[in-house]
This record gives C-alpha cells, sequence and structure tokens, in this order.
C-alpha cells in the first residue's frame, strides 16, 4: 500500500547481482585457469599506468594530487548521496486525509481519515469475527486509497469478514458520494495464532 | 479484475513482497564501502595515514589479485561473490509470494492471510466432522490445501461429507487460482481427546 518503488528496488538489485556476479565469475575464472590470471594481472598493470599518467596530465597546482582525484571524491559522495536517496524513497505514502474537494471559490472541504476510521470502528465493533479493526489513508499515484486492517478471530469466515467489510465499505461510499480504492487485509494477528477456537458460539 | 484499476493494482501490491529490506541492505552495504573509499581518498590527498589501506595500494593489489592469491581461495571468493550476485538478480526477477490469497470482489482489494484460511477451514472440517479442533490440521499453500484428519477412536469420518462442506467454504473464497484441496484421514484414531 506505500509508495515503495518496486520497479526501480527490483532493477538497481538486479543490476547489483549482476555486477557482482560477473566479478565473482571472473575472480573464479582466474583462479582455475592461469591464462586468465596472466591477462588479468596484464590489463591491471596496464590500467594502472594508464590510471597514473591521466592523474599526472592535470595536477592541482602546490599539491601532490590531481584533478581526476577530486573528481572521484565528488564522483563517490554523488553515488552515496543517490544511494541515500533510495533508501529514502521506501515506504512512505501514508496521509491523514481522504481527498480534498473544491466548492467553485467557497472553499476546500477535506474529509480527514480519521472520520472514516471511526465510521468503520462503529460499524464493525459489533462484529465477534473481529479482533480489532485498524484504518489509514494512503495515498497511491496522486489519489487516495483507504487501508483497512483487520485481525480475524481464529476460525473466523474471510467470507462472512469480506462480506461485513463490503457493507461497511458501500456504507462509507455513500456518506463520502464517491468511491475511493480500498484495500481490506484480514490477518491473523499474534494473539490469534496461539489462540484457542472457541468451542461454543 | 481490469475493471477497477486501481484496486487490481493495490491487490497485487499486497500479494508480493516490494524488496524494500533488500534494497536497504544493499544500499546500505554501497554506502559503507564507498564513504570509506571517499574517505581513503581525502586522507592520502592530505597525506595522511590510511585507515585500512590507500586508493594507491587498493589500486595495486587489484591489478595483481590472481598474482598474490592461491587459487584455491580466488576460486572460493569468486564463487561467494557470484552466489551473492546470483541471490540479488533472483530477487529483483522472481516475482516472490506472501503466504496471502486474494479474495474476490470487485469493489475493494480484499486480500487474507493463509492462516485466516486455514482456521476458517479447519473449523470447517471438525464442525462437520464432529471431532474436536485439535483433530484436523489444515495447511494452505499458494496452490494447494491440506487437511489431515485424525478421527474419533472407534468414529468413522464422513469424508464425502467434509470434503463437500470444506469445498462449499472454500467456494465462497472465490480464491484465484483456485487452490486444489487434499483431504486425508489418518488411519490411527485419537482416544481423549
Amino acid at each position: 500500500m506505500n509508495s515503495t518503488p518496486r520497479a526501480l528496488n527490483r532493477f538497481l538489485l538486479a543490476l547489483l547481482g549482476i555486477v557482482l556476479f560477473a566479478a565473482g565469475a571472473l575472480t573464479a575464472w582466474a583462479g582455475a585457469s592461469p591464462a586468465v590470471a596472466r591477462q588479468w594481472t596484464r590489463a591491471g598493470q596496464d590500467t594502472l599506468d594508464r590510471i597514473t599518467g591521466q592523474l599526472r596530465a592535470a595536477p592541482v597546482p602546490g599539491t601532490g594530487s590531481s584533478w581526476w582525484t577530486a573528481a572521484a571524491f565528488l564522483l563517490l559522495l554523488l553515488l552515496v548521496g543517490l544511494l541515500v536517496a533510495w533508501i529514502a524513497t521506501q515506504g512512505g505514502g501514508r496521509t491523514g486525509s481522504l481527498g480534498a474537494h473544491e466548492d467553485a471559490g467557497r472553499g476546500t472541504t477535506t474529509v480527514d481519515v480519521s472520520f472514516a476510521a471511526q465510521s468503520i470502528r462503529d460499524a464493525t465493533a459489533q462484529n465477534r469475527q473481529l479482533r480489532s479493526t485498524t484504518v489509514s489513508a494512503w495515498k497511491i499515484r496522486g489519489a487516495h486509497a483507504l487501508r483497512i486492517s483487520v485481525q480475524a478471530r481464529k476460525g473466523a469466515s474471510p467470507a462472512d469478514i469480506s462480506s461485513a467489510l463490503e457493507e461497511v465499505i458501500s456504507g462509507l461510499d455513500a456518506v463520502l458520494g464517491e468511491q475511493i480504492p480500498v484495500l481490506v487485509r484480514i490477518a491473523a494477528g499474534p494473539r490469534t495464532r496461539f489462540a484457542h477456537r472457541e468451542r461454543v458460539r | 479484475m481490469s475493471a477497477n484499476e486501481p484496486v487490481a493494482r493495490i491487490a497485487r501490491r499486497e500479494l508480493h513482497p516490494s524488496r524494500a529490506l533488500a534494497s536497504v541492505l544493499a544500499a546500505s552495504a554501497l554506502i559503507i564501502a564507498f564513504l570509506w573509499a571517499a574517505a581513503e581518498t581525502v586522507l592520502a590527498a592530505l597525506g595522511r595515514r590510511p585507515l585500512l589501506a590507500s586508493p594507491r595500494q587498493i589500486a595495486h593489489w587489484a591489478a595483481a589479485v590472481p598474482a598474490g592469491t592461491t587459487p584455491a581461495v580466488l576460486i572460493a571468493a569468486g564463487a561467494a561473490l557470484a552466489v551473492t550476485g546470483l541471490v540479488l538478480i533472483l530477487l529483483g526477477v522472481l516475482p516472490g509470494s506472501r503466504a496471502r490469497h486474494r479474495l474476490s470482489g470487485e469493489r475493494a482489494a480484499v486480500v487474507v492471510d493463509d492462516d485466516v484460511i486455514a482456521a476458517a477451514l479447519s473449523r470447517t472440517a471438525h464442525q462437520r466432522a464432529r471431532t474436536a479442533p485439535e483433530q484436523v490440521t489444515a495447511t494452505v499453500g499458494r496452490r494447494r490445501i491440506d487437511l489431515v484428519i485424525r478421527p474419533t477412536s472407534g468414529v468413522p469420518v464422513d469424508e464425502a461429507g467434509i470434503r463437500e462442506a470444506v469445498d462449499a467454504e472454500l467456494a465462497r473464497y472465490g480464491l484465484d487460482p483456485p487452490p486444489r484441496l487434499f483431504l486425508r484421514s489418518r488411519g490411527q484414531g485419537a482416544v481423549g481427546v
């Protein structure tokens, strides 16, 4: 329900995986074949020479270092910044409202999620199949969506719970005057998992 | 399901893992490595002692790894790296799944833990079989559901009736794809449950 960039996650993980896999395969190959090991050493020496040449070609006046070193340092910081941004995009998207309506110049009406939460909790309070109900609002691709998370009692039929909640949702639709996307999560909470089923109903 | 695209998308995202944890771990590892490299660069430029190794030392080491390492160590290290890479590739490519199912329904995306389905089917079965709850075990997987009944000693179980009752309950969920139901009653009876 959150706005984790899933495609980006998968793409970057796979990319990193390909790089690691290639490096690992090459290393193992160099261990298995002396010819590859020799070629590695030769190519490595060539690269070292070229890098040394490049570094000498652009010295920072008055110091022993090179502009290339400074560039490499900045590149590293840039990469760190991008990685931090990647981490920062995980999760998120929770909001406090179910959307806003503008009334032509007369102001804006915002429906707070606590309103929906209260009415849904009231409507499900008497339901013996449910242990608890949690309601939260999320912003998905610019649109608002509602998440109703319920903890089922052990042995409760998910079909019964689902139809009871569909009724609650249609009531909410009528009150809000529009249909916002809804996710209903029926979970077995930690308390349900170890509980005994009720023998008598 | 295509009638309500946002709802279908929400359900889809609820059924598959987001790879957020793997992403954060991978990014953190890279951040540590890059920050270390940046610190070594600065220390080397200032002429200070390196933390672990200066960039020059690292470059010379990397250029001559095969010459300075025994082949067995190279192969082992390479295999470890490759396996790590393979795991990351698979994390990126495989859909992955959570122990959840989506119930039928257009208005809302209803996603249920497999635990809840198992408990409900197990209740249906033991009520139909007139056994104690403990005598029925249900296991719900992606494509199959296993129900094992341990009958009360001396009392035969009506397998066909139970199957019918459980199938009827399962049909109410409208799971897609419909899992196959495997019902077994163990020959050995239970006494004093």
